[in-house]
Order: structure tokens, then sequence, then C-alpha cells
């Protein structure tokens, strides 16, 4: 409403006018969400005290759990319990074939164009319907701790993720009900995490590794501006794949006689608890026991690093092309910032290190950096936050192209172009009377379009008839803050226009996201009713407070006796029903308290504006 | 909100005289000041319409710092605002001593995959192609200056080949990396 818009100018908003809003980092390993309370930014942690959720959905019994009591049935039921479903996100049957047998799930992918989906006890889920129930987890946990419905919710993505992979991700804030302000690139969130913009201006680089991918991304810090200069990395690299290594490594050293789901799971528990073993340790014992087959053996921290460091050497390539991308040479980068469980492992500091030429930063704990930074930029864009300066600029991962012919790529825009930015390409009919034509956005930076990802086919039709080379079709190419494309075409000679909202071949279609909707909203206890009224009951309250907080400052000077007894009346009405009455019926009596102050909040309007000019320069307020 | 008067050029928009010359620094920090400005996150809250537009403007203050900060870009942009057909992309340059050069560029590019250390090689041509770069650009300079737009067009087109190749160049050495690594 009108009445809380009004603060004075300078001041930051009373405290009333607080908006609940959070950073979730939901990784492929752990999820967190974090929130700026008094001021301070910090992980919020659940009953029991834990602030890592296992990013992790048991799918059996009928039922669904998340987090560590879904852990609990990872080793004996490893097929119905989902794990490292980020490495899923977006991607369709082919790429999931591509990954080998990281992954011990069964795909169900019933027709092309649909997402592949995972079979369980409990019915077949997609990677997007997993990660919403991680979300919701978060989401519920952040709105106990902090008391109201969520604003609004800030979700970190790998910064090297593709179109498909953030839109899926944003599929799932959807199914979710999660209001998404922004998707923030992970290393852009540690940067900010860090603060290191409030220390020095200089050029930094962010080493992030994770579960599942790999990020690195060069920054240059400005008075409160971070700006991305290049990003680069590998959405399929992390410790994932070290703890895999160490699992063949187990195979060859067991000779296991039998191997199944349940046993290569456990390996692979064991293999993990190893590597982080050897982060404190200079040796480890392995014990396996399964069916009747046991093994037990020993791993020293020389035999770790030679099977890790193939799988480390490979985060080296992205560093050396971002440097290259973003025309910075080594000597000229002042902090190198270590961010996720990875760069726990203590070879990777020591390559980093060797790499960058300075010992890199790991002051704050890196599996929390990330939520941490998401926390302030949710604080920021919400409007909570004093400090308005505060301005992330970040750039587009891989390049946008179209198929062209012979199944060749060409460019339309650039990788590390800042974002949001628009391409316009125009195109003609090399047909007599031709009216549509088709168009294949690809994004990757390979020549061969079978190398690069698809994004989306689409035809463009309608347009009318005319000899060959005549029409001039112009197709606009927008990628947005959140990296996220859409694409609009119009014939330029007719005005035909056609607006194509780019989804990703394999991702959700609306449809699909209503009928998920639903099915999700039968699964929940809560029914939206009772939701809706929360919100409602919260808005009533928010209503009142403003109310009564602009009367009690100007309410005197600015009514007089009828018009303020009218609003008065209205809002013990409301005050009244609070509790008691439909959502509605309280939308509807909220509506009477505005429609009786529409004339104060003029009034109010106009002595705020009068005060704010005072003294002012008119580009001060020209905003 | 405030819009932007996108009737004006980028120089105007980055308080540049019309030169090729340009104050990057300068540039720089007006690009910032417009994304505090415009930039999607200052309208978070803010009306449909308003977050649409935003995407617009800030996408456009990015197109405008692209193209003044790309020599190449912003060569050819001096030619159009002035009046200039760019349109043409056919008209080839006549001068014989700069396509043997272009031409033997690429039989060197060509080489590469069979040099001993390829990645390096690529690095030697990168950096030779950038001082030529720098050459051909205080050319342009020069014409544009002097009021020669059909010379400072051809220029601009030599600027244009050489950009090219030199992104072919970084295009190999991107794809030789994955390949070895």
């Amino acid at each position: 409403m009108a009445l809380l818009q009004i603060s004075e100018p300078g001041e930051s908003s009373a405290p009333h006018q607080h908006r609940l809003a959070a950073g979730i980092d939901l990784g492929t390993t752990n999820s967190l969400v974090a929130s700026v309370r008094s001021g301070k930014a910090e992980t919020l942690p659940d009953d029991s005290g834990r602030v890592l959720l296992p990013s992790i959905v048991y799918m059996g019994n009928e039922q669904r759990l998340v987090g560590q009591e879904a852990q609990k049935f990872q080793s004996d039921d490893p097929l119905n319990t989902l794990s490292s479903i980020k490495r899923l996100m977006g991607r369709d049957i082919e790429d999931i074939s591509q990954l080998g047998n990281i992954l011990p799930y069964e795909f169900i992918s019933d027709e092309i164009q649909t997402v592949p989906r995972i079979k369980t006890a409990t019915g077949p889920i997609s990677a997007v319907e997993v990660s919403a129930e991680i979300l919701k987890d978060l989401t519920e946990r952040a709105e106990q701790t902090l008391g109201g419905t969520l604003d609004g919710v800030v979700i970190t993505v790998p910064a090297y993720f593709d179109d498909a992979q953030r839109q899926a991700t944003r599929d799932a804030a959807t199914l979710a009900g999660l209001n998404v302000y922004r998707l923030l690139n992970e290393p852009t969130a540690a940067a900010v995490a860090y603060g290191l913009d409030q220390q020095h201006d200089g050029v930094i680089a962010v080493y992030d590794l994770g579960g599942g991918t790999f990020d690195i991304s060069i920054l240059r810090l400005n008075k409160g501006i971070f700006e991305v200069l290049a990003t680069g990395g590998d959405s399929a690299l992390g410790g994932d794949d070290i703890d895999h290594a160490l699992g063949e490594w187990i195979l060859e050293e067991a000779h296991f006689e039998k191997l199944d789901v349940v046993l290569s799971r456990r390996i692979l528990i064991a293999a993990r608890a190893a590597k982080e073993a050897l982060t404190t340790r200079n040796r480890t014992e392995l014990s396996i026991n399964y069916a009747g087959q046991h093994w037990q053996g020993c791993l020293t921290i020389e035999q770790f690093r030679l099977i890790a460091k193939p799988i480390i050497k490979k985060t080296l390539t992205p560093c050396r092309r971002v440097l290259r991308d973003a025309n910075i040479d080594i000597d000229h980068i002042s902090q190198v910032v270590m961010v996720g469980g990875s760069t726990r492992v203590p070879l990777v500091a020591e390559m980093v290190k060797s790499f960058f030429k300075r010992e890199p930063m790991n002051d704050l704990d890196p599996d929390q950096v990330v939520a941490i930074g998401a926390a302030i930029q949710a604080d920021v864009l919400c409007g909570n936050s004093s400090d308005g300066k505060m301005l992330l600029l970040d750039v587009l991962p891989l390049s946008l192209g179209i198929e062209t012919m012979g199944g060749l790529s060409e460019k339309i825009i650039s990788r590390n172009t800042p974002i949001p930015v628009a391409k316009a390409q125009e195109f003609t009919t090399f047909k007599n009377g031709q009216t549509s034509m088709s168009i294949h956005v690809i994004q990757g930076e390979r020549e061969l379009i079978s190398d690069c990802r698809s994004l989306a086919r689409f035809e463009l039709r309608g347009f009318p008839p005319m000899v060959a080379g005549a029409a001039r079709i112009r197709v606009t190419y927008q990628v947005d803050a959140d990296g996220l494309m859409t694409v609009s075409a119009e014939e330029l000679t007719s005005g035909v226009t056609a607006d194509i909202v780019v989804k990703p071949s394999y991702g959700l279609t609306d449809t699909e996201i209503g009928s998920m909707l639903k099915a999700s909203m039968e699964f929940a206890k809560e029914d939206i009713d009772s939701r809706m009224l929360k919100e409602q009951q919260v808005e009533a309250k928010r209503v009142i407070e403003a109310v009564d907080s602009a009367l009690a400052s100007d309410g005197d000077s600015l009514l007089g006796e009828a018009e303020l007894n009218n609003i008065l009346l209205h809002r013990n009405n409301l005050e009244q029903q609070i509790e008691l009455s439909t959502s509605d019926n309280l939308k509807q009596l909220i509506k009477a308290v505005e429609v009786a102050s529409e004339n104060y909040v003029a009034k109010r309007m106009n002595s705020s504006v009068v005060n704010a000019l005072a003294g002012k320069q008119v580009d001060e307020v020209n905003l | 909100m405030k819009t932007l008067d996108l009737s004006q050029n980028y120089f105007e928009l980055f308080k540049q005289p019309l030169s090729f010359e340009i104050d990057l620094a300068l540039v720089h920090e007006n690009q910032q000041n417009l994304q505090a400005k415009f930039h999607p996150d200052r309208f978070v809250n803010a009306s449909e319409q308003d977050k649409r537009l935003s995407v617009q403007q800030a996408s456009w203050v990015n197109e405008a710092h692209g193209t003044m900060t790309n020599p190449v870009k912003r060569a050819r942009y001096m030619l159009e605002i002035s009046g200039i057909d760019m349109k043409d992309e056919s008209e080839t340059t006549s001068d014989i001593e700069f396509l043997m050069e272009q031409i033997a560029l690429r039989e060197q590019m060509e080489e590469v995959p069979k040099k001993q250390n390829p990645l390096e090689e690529c690095d030697n041509i990168i950096k030779h192609l950038k001082v030529r770069l720098k050459t051909i650009s205080d050319d342009f300079s020069n014409k544009f200056e002097s009021g020669n737009l059909d010379t400072a067009k051809l220029v601009s087109r030599k600027m244009q080949f050489v950009q090219r190749i030199l992104e072919q160049v970084m295009d190999l050495q991107f794809q030789l990396e994955e390949n070895y690594s």
C-alpha cells in the first residue's frame, strides 16, 4: 500500500517495513539458507543446530524425506535415495548417459521434449522436483526462524551454468512457491560475502570447487561495485569425481565378486570418508562389509594425491582461459578466494597456490560463504539494506549462437559479455513466397552444433509472402540479469511480430509446471487457503502499523477530524477481523483502509516531496 | 522511472568527444554510474513494465559500452554515425601488401596444430595481431581526424580483418586446450 512507500529521504525504512528475504545455496552435496538479521548475514540452522542440509531426497515407503532424514537411507536403499541431483538439472537423457555411471538411478523419458524422470518407489520424479523439495525444506526453516513469509529469495547457481540449467533452477523455485529476486552466480556471491570491496579495490579471482561443479571467476572491485570480467569452469566437475576415482581404486584393490548398487554406494561413501579424513591426516583405514563380502584397506596421502591430481588439474585449464578472456595477467590478481567444500582438500589449495603464485584466502567457511553472499544480495534487492551502493555486474558464461548451414554455429552473443544484453540480427527469405523460417538457438563455444547445447528450436510464421530476399526479419535475443534468454522476432516491412520465450528443448513446459504444482499441493499437508490467509494476516498487520505510524507522525497536521475518523474506523474494523476473517474478506478490509487513506497518502506524498526537495540538486531528486 | 535518452549516440552517452582516442577510464566510470541507475537489480520490486524497461536500458548501456571499448566496433560506429554506409560487407581491400599479409597469417594459423607447442604458438600470433591492430587503429584515427572518411572506411575494414583472424586464433587456442586437457 502506498503509505508504506513513504520514508524520509536518506533514511532507511522503519523496522516494521522490513521485508523478509533470504539467500539460498542449492548445492550438489549440501544446501543452505542464510539471511541478514540485525545487520549481519548468517546461515540459519535447523532445530538441531545443523546449518548444512544434505541435498538428498528419499522417495521410498510412500514418503518424501529431505536432508539428514533422507541421508540415513543412502547406504541401504540407494535407488530411492536421490543425491547429487544438481548434476541432472537442465540435462536430457543423452547428457545423463554421458555422465557415465556416476549416478545409479534408472531414468524414464517417455517422449522427446520432456524432462527425464528418475524411477523411485514413490513414483517418477524429475531433478527439478527433487530440487523443489530441498528448496521447500529450506524455506520452511527460514520462515520459522525469521517468523514470517519470505518476500523473496536469491538462489545461487554455478557461474558456468547454461541457460537450460538456470531455467531448471528457476522452475524448481516456482514449484516451491518462491519469489526469486535473482539467480546469483556462486563465485560472485562468495566475493560479496568476503566483503573485499570494503578493504580494497582491485582484481580478484574466485576459485569455487563444489561437489559437482567448478567455477572460476575474475572480478574487478571498485567502491561497492563487483564487476565480473570473465567466468569459466566446468559444470560437470567436482569433488564427486574424486570420490569416483577413489572408488575405482577401491574396486581394484578389493576384487569384489559381485557388484550391485548398494555395494557401489557403500564404496562411494567409504571413498568420500577417506577423502575427508585425508584433509587432516596422512593415512586412513577403509573397511567395507556387505552381503558376505569384506574388504579392509589403507589409503596413504601419497596414493590419494596420485589419484586426485588429474582431476584437480582439469580445473587449471579454465583458470588459464578466464585470465585470457579477462585480459588480466596473473601478477595483477590481488586475491584468490577459495570456495566450495572440495577446496578443503590440501592438494587443491596447493595447486591453486602454485598456479596463481599467491596464498589463497580461505578465512570464511567454504561451505557457507556462498549462502552468506546470497543473503547479503537478497537484503539489498528487497530494499532492506541501507547500503544501496552495492551492485553486482555479471556476464554471460557461454556464448549464444544459432545454427547455420552445414550444422555450424554462428555466435550472436559471445561469452563474458556483460548482462543484461540484447542483440538483434536480420534475416531475409531465400524462396519466393516464403512465410516462415526456423531458428535453432544453441549455447557453447564449439564450432559444430552437435558439440554445443541445443536451447530451443522455433519457427517464425505468418509473415506476408514476398519475393525472395524482400522480407526483412529482425530477431532479437535478450539475456536478462539472471542469464536467461528470451527471443522475439519481427518482420520489418509488414510489422508482423512473433514473441518466443525460449524454453530449453527439454525444459518444463508451463503446463508441466502447472501440473507439478498441483501435485505438490495435494502432497502438502497445508492447503493453499491457509497459506493465503497467513499472507493476508501479515499484510493486514503491516497496513495497520503503517497507518498508526503515519498518523502518529503527521495525522494531526494533515487531516481534518472527519477524515481522521473515517480512516480510524476502517483501521479498527480491520484489526478486529484479523484473526476471525477469511483471506478474501481480509483483502476487502485492507482495500477499505487503503481507499479511506487515499487522500491522506497524497497529502503525505506532497509534504514529503516538499521536504525532500528543500536544499537538494535536481539531479538527486530526479530518479 | 527515469528513462535514458536513446536518441543520443554512444559518445554522448559516455560524455566523450567524437574521436577515436577516448578516455577509457572515464568511459568505464560513466558505465558504472549508468548501471547503478538502470540495472535490473535496482528494480526488483518495481512494476513489470519498469522491470522490462530496466532490462532494455541496461542492455543498451552495455551494448554502448561494448562498442566504445572495442576499437574495431568503435571505428565502425564512428563512421556509421558520421553518415557512412557500412552495410556493404562485400567491399574488400585492394591493398595487395595487406592481402598478402592476411594470407600469410592464415597459413601460419593452419600450421599451429603441427607445432611442438601449439598453445604458445597461438599466444605468439595473438600478441603479433594485437600490435598490428594497434598500428592500423592509429592509421584509422589519423584518417578520421583529418576528415578523410572514405579512406577511414577502408582502414576500418582492415581492422575488421585483423580482428576476425584474432578471434579465430583465440577460438583455435580454446579448442586446442580442450583437446589437450
